[in-house]
């Protein structure tokens, strides 16, 4: 895949505050690319140099090869831009809105007729056409401010905490009109507080503190660079006459002699015993969490050793390590 | 066929929708009619011996005044209203970032701000013209003076709407800009005559050849010129009194002076003025200059060095 965006050095000062420090920044084309951290990290510095809105203190920043400081008008044609406000204008309709910044790219009139209901049509506010845009939800108006970033067919969408504020369904529809956008092969930067929300429909991330890069690339990547080993959980059971404390010992037993097991250990919530269950009560399972170095192939042997050797096993996964985990782990030290 | 500048368009759109710009128009014209009316009724009460031929021509002179006086007050303190919000409003709205962010040039945006005011206050001017013909029942009211009346309108609506545009383009909230736009407008407007009186006096104590100088002829001339009321007044004086309506010879201490008519010298100073204030405004729109920002870029670079050496002390 090849950049769509790449910055190179890229420092902004405000007077004695370094807000960028010598950032050097690659989104993928085609990516839905997380921008994360913390407030006043330089995640907003950095979208509005690459919007042309601010210019770096030093350093350089292109959008599909074109400089940011040499052709700002040539990047504005390829860069759609959402801040993380809604700019409203009084006695406005939907489609008046989009018209005006239609006419503000140099939209032909007679493709952005069709674009204008297109676009409402695809952001799910055709029936809001003759609306004032100050009567619409926070949820419409931020689905219509997307519609007017995309007004010029752009092929990068620089969106800028467009969650904040909104409802959990506001908040589903716009992820699920984000992965709509990325159908369509557009290019997204988009910055968010929300990190669950990150991780399930971002491919790339970069991860920025105090105007400093820390860690960037596709998450996969990221999270195995951070966690090298898997961490699988299992959920034992045992029989009634036995219980399950003993059926699990046995599973530990056989755990820490396969290879590629680093560590096996109880989950913590499950550790202490309870008050004892009644005799004619199924035993409690229980469940293990094991550090595992080994690959797919490793993990199906060491559930047919446990299956084999009379363990009955209810759950077997890999734990997904979660975009919280690795912000904490990544950022740990630096934050205030 | 090109597009009309966007800006333009929504903001005319914006500004003729609703009962606001009608109200605007209603009450201009409700304050005009009503002073044309109580002068006429006093101005025909005072004039009521039947004996004075030149009575209605005094009738219809002192209605043209008093019309073009009011319409220039109400224009001197509506234009910098109508564009000291303009480009503040856009950042209080927050939607200043997308302005600039399109490809819409600095220029269009304060071109589009500026024509759509322009455009209303052009309309109140229109509106003044039907009240302002009811001097011409009367008679003693030539068409020259009504163009120059009318010109002077127009040149003082661009002149105090750029100067409200400039302030909009300054602050970033309209309240600030619209007290900062009417506020320089009336110090002009009461500073220029207080000078003007200043300077005569102190220059009357002295040796009476600086009032006789042509620098203080025409540089005074040209200073008082940049007041409306008074550039307009004198323009009316010496068309009063026999004077072409273009120039006008002083004979200060027997010298003849040709000087242009002060209207004309108002046209050329508000237009100035104007283009000067709209280059500023233009300016403010656009991110920091290339060459602010290398100076920047040095001083960041030199900082970064010296903060290495330290580092390696």
């Amino acid at each position: 895949m090849s950049a769509i965006v790449e910055t190179r050095d890229l420092t902004r000062r405000y007077g004695a505050t370094l807000a960028l420090d010598h950032l050097n920044l690659q989104v993928p084309e085609g990516a839905i690319f997380g921008f994360i951290g913390p407030n006043g990290a330089g995640k907003t510095t950095t979208m509005r140099i690459l919007t042309t809105l601010l210019l770096p203190t030093s350093g350089e920043a292109w959008v599909a090869s074109q400089s940011v400081l040499k052709n700002p008008h040539g990047v504005r044609k390829l860069v759609g831009f959402m801040p993380d406000f809604f700019g409203v204008y009084d006695n406005m309709k939907s489609w008046e809105y989009l018209d005006f910044f239609g006419r503000a790219y140099g939209v032909a009139p007679q493709r952005r007729a069709g674009a204008i209901g297109e676009l409402l049509d695809l952001v799910d506010l055709g029936h809001k056409r003759d609306d004032f845009v100050m009567n619409l939800s926070r949820g419409m108006k931020q689905r219509l401010s997307l519609a007017r970033t995309m007004i010029h067919d752009p092929q990068l969408l620089i969106l800028d905490e467009p969650a904040s504020g909104l409802d959990p369904r506001a908040r589903i529809e716009l992820r699920e009109l984000l992965k709509e956008l990325r159908a369509l092969g557009k290019t997204i930067l988009i910055s968010s507080h929300i990190l669950t929300e990150l991780a399930e429909m971002c491919t790339h991330i970069a991860i920025i503190e105090r105007g400093r890069l820390l860690a960037s690339g596709d998450v996969e990547t990221i999270m195995r660079s951070l966690q090298p080993h898997r961490t699988l959980e299992l959920r034992v059971l045992g029989d009634p006459s036995t219980g399950s404390g003993e059926a699990a010992a046995r599973a530990e037993e056989l755990l820490r002699g396969h290879a590629g097991v680093l560590n096996v250990h109880r989950d913590g919530a499950e550790q202490t015993e309870a008050v004892p269950p009644a005799a004619e009560a199924p035993p409690e399972p229980r469940t293990l969490i094991v550090d595992y170095s080994g690959d797919e192939r490793g993990m199906a042997d060491l559930l047919t050793v446990l299956i084999a050797n009379g363990v009955v096993v209810s759950r077997f996964a890999e734990r997904a390590s979660d975009l919280e985990d690795i912000f904490m782990q990544v950022t740990q030290g630096i934050v205030q | 066929m090109p597009e009309f500048n966007p800006v333009l368009v929504k903001e005319l759109r914006s500004r003729m929708r609703g009962p606001r710009a009608f109200i605007l128009l209603t009450v201009y014209l409700l304050i005009l009619s009503a002073v044309t009316l109580l002068l006429y009724a006093a101005v025909g009460s005072s004039s009521n011996s039947g004996s004075d031929l030149n009575a209605g021509q005094r009738v219809g002179k002192t209605l043209f005044l008093t019309i073009a006086t009011v319409a220039l007050i109400e224009v001197c303190v509506i234009t910098p209203a109508l564009t000291s919000g303009s480009i503040a409003g856009e950042k209080e709205r927050q939607s200043y970032d997308l302005l600039i962010a399109s490809l819409l040039s600095p220029w269009q945006i304060v071109w589009g701000k500026l024509g759509a005011a322009l455009a209303f206050a052009l309309l109140l001017i229109l509106a003044v013209v039907p009240v302002m013909s009811l001097a011409f029942l009367f008679g003693g009211v030539t068409l020259a003076e009504v163009l120059i009346a009318l010109t002077g309108l127009v040149t003082t609506a661009v002149f105090y709407a750029t100067v409200g545009l400039f302030w909009s383009a300054v602050m970033r909230g309209t309240l600030g800009a619209t007290i900062l736009s009417l506020g320089s407008i009336i110090l002009m407007l009461l500073l220029i005559p207080f000078l003007w009186a200043i300077s005569t006096i102190i220059f009357s104590r002295g040796p009476n050849d600086i009032m006789r100088s042509a620098a203080y002829i025409y540089g005074g001339g040209a200073f008082i010129s940049t007041h409306p009321f008074i550039a307009l007044g004198l323009t009316e004086a010496f068309l009063s009194s026999g004077d072409s309506a273009f120039y006008t010879i002083i004979r200060p201490g027997g010298q003849d002076f040709w000087v242009p008519s002060p209207w004309l010298v108002y046209i050329v100073l508000s237009v100035l003025i104007s283009a000067i204030l709209l280059f500023f405004s233009v300016r403010l729109l656009r991110p920091i200059p290339e060459s602010r920002r290398n100076k920047r870029a040095r001083r960041a670079a030199e900082e970064d060095r010296a903060e290495g050496v330290e580092r390696k002390g």
